[in-house]
Parts: C-alpha cells; structure tokens; sequence
C-alpha cells in the first residue's frame, strides 16, 4: 500500500473512533494529547490498529510510537 | 462445552473472589494466553434472574467473571495466587436476547489488545449455537 493512502487510511480510522477532526494529525503530534489518549484508551488505539491493518504494536514499541509520523512509519513498515 | 472443564464448580474460587450467592461462572475450559472458554448453567435460584429469564446484569456479571477467572488462569498455573484486578471500561455490549433459566451459556473470551498494563477483552456469550450477546471488557491487573 502507497503510503500516502495509508496515512490517510490511519487518519480516518482513528478520527471517527475517536471522534477528532483528522486535521489535527499532523506527523508532529502527539497521539495521545491529540487523541485525548489516558491509560485505559490507549489500548483502544492499540486494538483498533492490529484489527484494521494486522499490525500488533508491542508495550515495548508503544514507547517509540509517540507521533503520527511515527505510528505511520511503525505501520507502513510492518505491512 | 467443546473439551473437558480446566476448572469447575468450587475449583473456579481459586481464580475469581465471588462466592455464592453471586458465582456467575460454573467452568473454565480451553485456555490460552489468547483467550478462553466459560460457562454458566442458568438455574431457577441464580440472584440475576427473574420470570424466568437471566437479567442484562447477570449476562454482563458473568462476562465479567469470565474475563476475572481468564486473567487469574496464569498465574495459578504459575503456582501463584491471582493478581488483584480490576474491570475498566465495559464497552461495544449488545444483548440480542435473554437467556432462560435451564440455558447452559459458553462464553469465549480473546485478547484484542494490549498497552499500559490493560488488557481489551472481547466476549461473546452463546447458548447452544447462537450467539446471544458480545461485548469488550478493559481488565487491568494490579502488579506488586
């Protein structure tokens, strides 16, 4: 998959679990100040990430997927 | 049930800390670190029914337990004892329809996810062949 069509793939499925205007996804921010992300949520994301494009975001991992830009690369690397 | 019971009856109390009147689960089978497998039998003196009929509370009860006694599996398998743990969230729960009293129910539980110490549960609860509810349950274990 191009991975432009997976950023926007990755932004639309999280803007309408979460509700929040995908334009705020800017490869800067912060997923979970912008997702509004607490400790209980962040599975959520976590979930909603293996079962719509089969990647599995390990606790380890989760450290370094801290950005949009860096959750696009985690993803687009492992499909 | 599709195999032998792991655990049934009593031998379920050493995985969850309900005890009677308020045990929702009779039996723990087919488990793995992805999921596993409970029942209940629906009897006439089971505290969640009424007319004849197993209450939203209690289907939601025994999802509960259910997801308690999947989590405290392990560590008794460790030759430790369960972890304190707590239910988060309950989300995503349908009922399609009451169970009545003399329904044997067979939940199957799985993993959907994992971050931060809460593990996302998914559940759907059958009797016989069809499917009569589901729902997602956030479990986090309170570590030493």
């Amino acid at each position: 998959m191009e991975k432009e069509v997976l950023i926007e793939k990755i932004n639309t499925v999280l803007s309408e679990e979460f509700e929040v205007d995908a334009a705020e996804f800017t490869p800067d921010a912060d997923i979970k100040e912008t997702l509004q992300l607490d400790s209980l949520s962040l599975v959520d994301m976590v979930a909603l990430i293996d079962a719509e494009f089969g990647v599995k975001i390990k606790g380890t991992e989760l450290v370094q997927v801290k950005t949009f830009g860096a959750l696009y690369d985690f993803v687009h690397e492992r499909m | 049930m599709t195999q032998k019971p792991l655990l049934e009856g009593s031998e379920l109390f050493k995985l969850i800390p309900q005890r009677a009147p308020i045990v929702m689960v009779d039996t723990f089978c087919d488990a793995n670190d992805l999921g596993a497998e409970t029942g209940l039998n629906i009897t006439a003196d089971n505290i969640f029914c009424q007319d004849g009929l197993l209450r939203e509370p209690g289907i939601i009860e025994h999802i509960a337990q259910s997801a308690a006694a999947f989590a405290g599996y392990k560590p008794y398998t460790q030759g430790e004892e369960p972890k304190l743990g707590f239910i988060g969230e309950v989300k995503k729960c349908k009922i399609a329809r009451l169970p009545r009293v003399g329904e044997q129910l067979r939940t199957k539980l799985s993993v959907v996810g994992e971050a931060a110490g809460v593990t996302l549960i998914a559940a759907e609860v059958f009797s016989a062949d069809s499917s009569i509810a589901t729902c997602q349950m956030k479990i986090f274990i309170k570590n030493d």
